[in-house]
């Protein structure tokens, strides 16, 4: 090989190794699209995980997040938003991702933990310090002179748990059945002045603008907001009955392996299910999944009785029955 | 805003007018006030919440919402973030031609020169396509057919029918040009063409440069004299670098130099049905040379090549175009099955054009704005511009040599054309001008007798809307 002929070849696997390794060089990205009330979480969660991903892989890692009603947010990754992963508030939103989208397949629940779900967290009332309405269960809430302030459950994921878990109390009672169950509904509804689009409007509503005498919330929102507020200002109340919400997350396949992230939006769910991770998860007020730390937190997360999505059939029956167009919701919201 | 004062009326009403009535009964005790005075602040409070909770949906909705637009400048439907779009514009040339001189094969005539719905549009922010059929002159073709990724200012991909990067009043849009008929060096370079082209511009924008693969045209001509479809295998390799040496200079005066220089490459033979070589035209469209045809046509048997240098410049009013191209075409006839004729014939054709804004607009390269409409009403004319240009072809004596084997016949077809052209262009508006030019050409050969064709004098109109 000639001189020249030797110096043009090192010449030229000099810029090939440059162009190889210049991908290193930059930092990864990844998208969550999240539901309203996880900012947060996921604050502090992106800032621990993307420390131990550098340690890990020496590479630098930016976690951009989007937060919105879960629907809302669903609607959007479908329309074509690069989500890598997303954590919404139900596993029917996501199950939109399959059907409407094709970007991940059907058995996505089943590729992690818990049915997807690392941390679960129930429905609670905030009410006004003192409570001055005397709220203390379901039934208060559809008394005249009572303003209930939860978001829309066309919109709001939060909103669905909320509407399921005081359509299961309304079952519960005696007598109770779907008709008295939607009379009930449609009860409470009439005492909601404002629907935001999400839970984190709601709040909103509730604590800066003054409106409202009770907040359907998620438990965490209603902590974060006396944190906010102050306790002088409100108070917990945990209602005889509620739901157990689980949060699902999943690697939006078809973007993630475009954008060559699958690896790392996996690993970015795993982590969730870690005891660093779920440390965070229960300080931000999220019922943690694993069993160490749920005791270590319990006293945060008083007992109470819990219905599951399970009791009415699953996401897919109660998406068509209750919060498709001409559901139970819009039939009862039009009167 | 008128929400709050409405309530806080509703709010002094809903309190005044009660008391009023209730002083002819018991009056209200305080506690019943601040309870009625604290449901009248939730209402309000309702009433705002519901008015924020609108406007952010309505500010969500316009974020994603899609917007159409209608301007001098087309017809435009595209997404909120504007990577997605379609745009419609349009082409129409109503042509006229006065023959000045006797010139017994050319009538006085009107004709819809171009008539072309341009259908042009962007997706996913970076693929720009365009699709350009044509109804001009009773015939249908598409013009142009092509996608474009515009991956980077310095690295952008076509792909499909577009115009060959040659000739430099060739890549001038239609609704530009300052004549009526384009010049000689256009007739010899290619129009559109199909294939791939990487282009890009470089050094600041003050460097641009294409590199073509098509399937190569004739001389003036498009693909579709092939039908759009290739019939050998030879393709044609283009090149072309264009600089504006002084764009970001100071200098007002240097700022509008353009210079560059293009080629073309092929290697190609013809057949006697398709012989693939050109015939030319004087401005008027009169045909004044063509290579010889019939039973032994001259075909090109060969390698093509063109050079085409090539500049423009423009300050304030005034511009300047010129352009030289010369193509070498190995050509041969076969005059029986033992005598072939073989040649390079090499041609050439050079222009030099002028214009001149009366009315002060800026003259530029690529399209016009004038300063004022023309409008009775308001008593404004449009813009002026005055034009005049000269420009010659000259076919090789090549051509012509071997009596009545020669390649081309000298009693059909020129020698050489020399053209002198002035006009006047009237811009209406941004979308409608009216051209009117008056070109003299004589010619050298191309007479029945052996001697010169006729001298040819035409006046020449044109009406162009253009959006």
């Amino acid at each position: 090989m000639t001189r020249s002929n030797r110096t043009r070849l090192r010449s030229g696997l000099l810029i090939l190794s440059a162009a190889l390794a210049a991908p290193a060089l930059h930092a990864q990205t990844l998208l969550n699209v999240s539901y309203d009330p996880t900012r947060e979480l996921y604050e502090e969660y992106n800032a621990a995980f993307a420390k131990q991903w550098k340690a890990k892989t020496g590479k630098r890692l930016t976690v951009r997040q989007s937060h919105g009603g879960s629907g809302k947010q669903a609607r959007t990754v479908i329309d074509g938003l690069a989500a890598d992963v997303v954590t919404l508030a139900l596993a029917s939103d996501i199950d939109a991702l399959v059907t409407q989208g094709k970007l991940l397949p059907a058995n996505w629940q089943a590729r992690l933990p818990q049915n997807s779900s690392p941390y679960t967290s129930t429905i609670v009332f905030l009410v006004r310090k003192g409570n001055p309405k005397k709220i203390k269960d379901w039934s208060d809430l559809a008394k005249p002179g009572v303003s209930v302030i939860t978001p829309n459950p066309k919109t709001s994921g939060g909103a669905r748990w909320n509407y399921l878990a005081a359509y299961a109390w309304a079952l519960k009672q005696p007598g109770g059945n779907a008709a008295t169950a939607q009379a009930y509904i449609g009860k409470l509804f009439k005492n909601v002045p404002v629907l935001d689009t999400g839970a984190r409007g709601s709040t909103t509503t509730f604590i800066q603008r003054g409106i409202g005498d009770v907040l359907l919330a998620w438990e965490n929102e209603a902590y974060l907001s006396i944190e906010a507020l102050g306790p002088s200002k409100g108070e917990i109340v945990y209602p005889s009955m509620s739901i157990l919400a689980e949060p699902p997350v999943a690697v939006v396949d078809k973007v993630a392996l475009r954008r060559g992230t699958a690896d790392l939006a996996r690993a970015y769910l795993e982590y969730l299910y870690s005891k660093p991770a779920q440390e965070i998860i229960a300080k931000h007020h999220y019922r943690p999944r694993d069993p160490e730390i749920a005791a270590k937190y319990a006293k945060s997360f008083p007992k109470i009785e819990l219905v599951t999505i399970a009791d009415f059939g699953g996401w897919a029956k109660v998406q068509k029955e209750h919060f498709g167009d001409g559901g139970v919701f819009d039939r009862i919201y039009a009167r | 805003m008128r929400i709050r004062r409405l309530g806080r009326g509703l709010l002094a009403a809903s309190v005044i007018a009660p008391l009023a009535v209730a002083q002819a009964q018991t009056p209200p005790t305080i506690e019943e006030l601040l309870q009625r005075l604290e449901q009248q602040e939730q209402a309000i409070k309702v009433l705002e919440r519901r008015l924020e909770n609108m406007e952010e949906a309505d500010t969500t909705a316009a974020k994603s919402a899609g917007q159409v637009k209608a301007s001098e400048r087309g017809f435009t439907v595209q997404s909120a973030d504007g990577k997605n779009l379609v745009k419609l514009r349009g082409v129409l040339h109503t042509d006229g031609r006065h023959m000045v001189s006797d010139e017994a094969d050319l009538p006085d005539t009107f004709k819809i020169t171009r008539a072309r719905p341009i259908i042009e549009g962007t997706v996913g922010g970076i693929y720009d396509f365009r699709f350009t059929p044509d109804f001009g002159q009773g015939r249908t073709v598409i013009q142009d057919a092509y996608v474009t990724g515009r991956f980077a200012p310095s690295f952008q991909v076509t792909a499909g029918k577009f115009k060959s990067p040659v000739g430099l009043e060739r890549l001038q849009s239609a609704n530009d040009i300052r004549f009526v008929a384009r010049a000689f060096p256009t007739s010899l370079n290619p129009n559109r063409d199909i294939g791939f082209k990487v282009e890009g511009n470089v050094l600041d924008d003050r460097l641009s440069y294409a590199v073509a693969f098509v399937n190569g045209s004739n001389d003036g001509g498009s693909s579709e004299t092939f039908t759009d479809t290739d019939v050998t295998s030879d393709k044609e390799y283009v090149a072309r670098l264009f600089a504006h040496p002084f764009g970001s200079s100071e200098s007002f005066a240097l700022r509008g130099l353009g210079i560059g220089i293009a080629g073309t490459y092929t290697d190609h033979t013809g057949t006697n049905a398709q012989p693939f070589l050109p015939a030319f035209r004087s401005p008027a469209q009169a045909t004044v040379f063509r290579y010889r045809a019939g039973t032994t046509p001259t075909i090109a048997d060969g390698e093509r090549t063109r050079l085409a240098p090539q500049f423009y410049y423009y300050a304030g009013r005034f511009g300047l175009l010129g352009e030289y191209t010369e193509v070498s075409q190995d050509v041969s006839r076969t005059l029986d099955t033992a005598v072939v004729r073989s040649d390079t014939i090499d041609t050439t054709a050079w222009q030099l054009a002028a214009s001149f804004f009366l009315t002060g607009e800026e003259a530029t390269y690529r399209g016009y704005k004038p300063i004022s409409s023309f409008s009775i009403e308001s008593g404004t004319w449009g813009a002026f511009e005055l034009t005049v240009r000269y420009h010659e072809l000259d076919i090789d004596d090549a051509a012509f040599a071997g009596g009545a084997d020669s390649f081309a016949d000298p009693s059909a077809s020129i020698r050489k054309a020399s053209a002198f052209g002035v006009g006047v262009n009237w811009y209406l508006s941004q979308n409608l001008k009216w051209v009117i030019n008056y070109e003299r050409t004589s010619f050298d050969g191309g007479a029945a007798d052996g001697g010169d064709r006729d001298d040819e004098e035409a006046v020449l109109t044109r009406v162009a809307v253009g959006f």
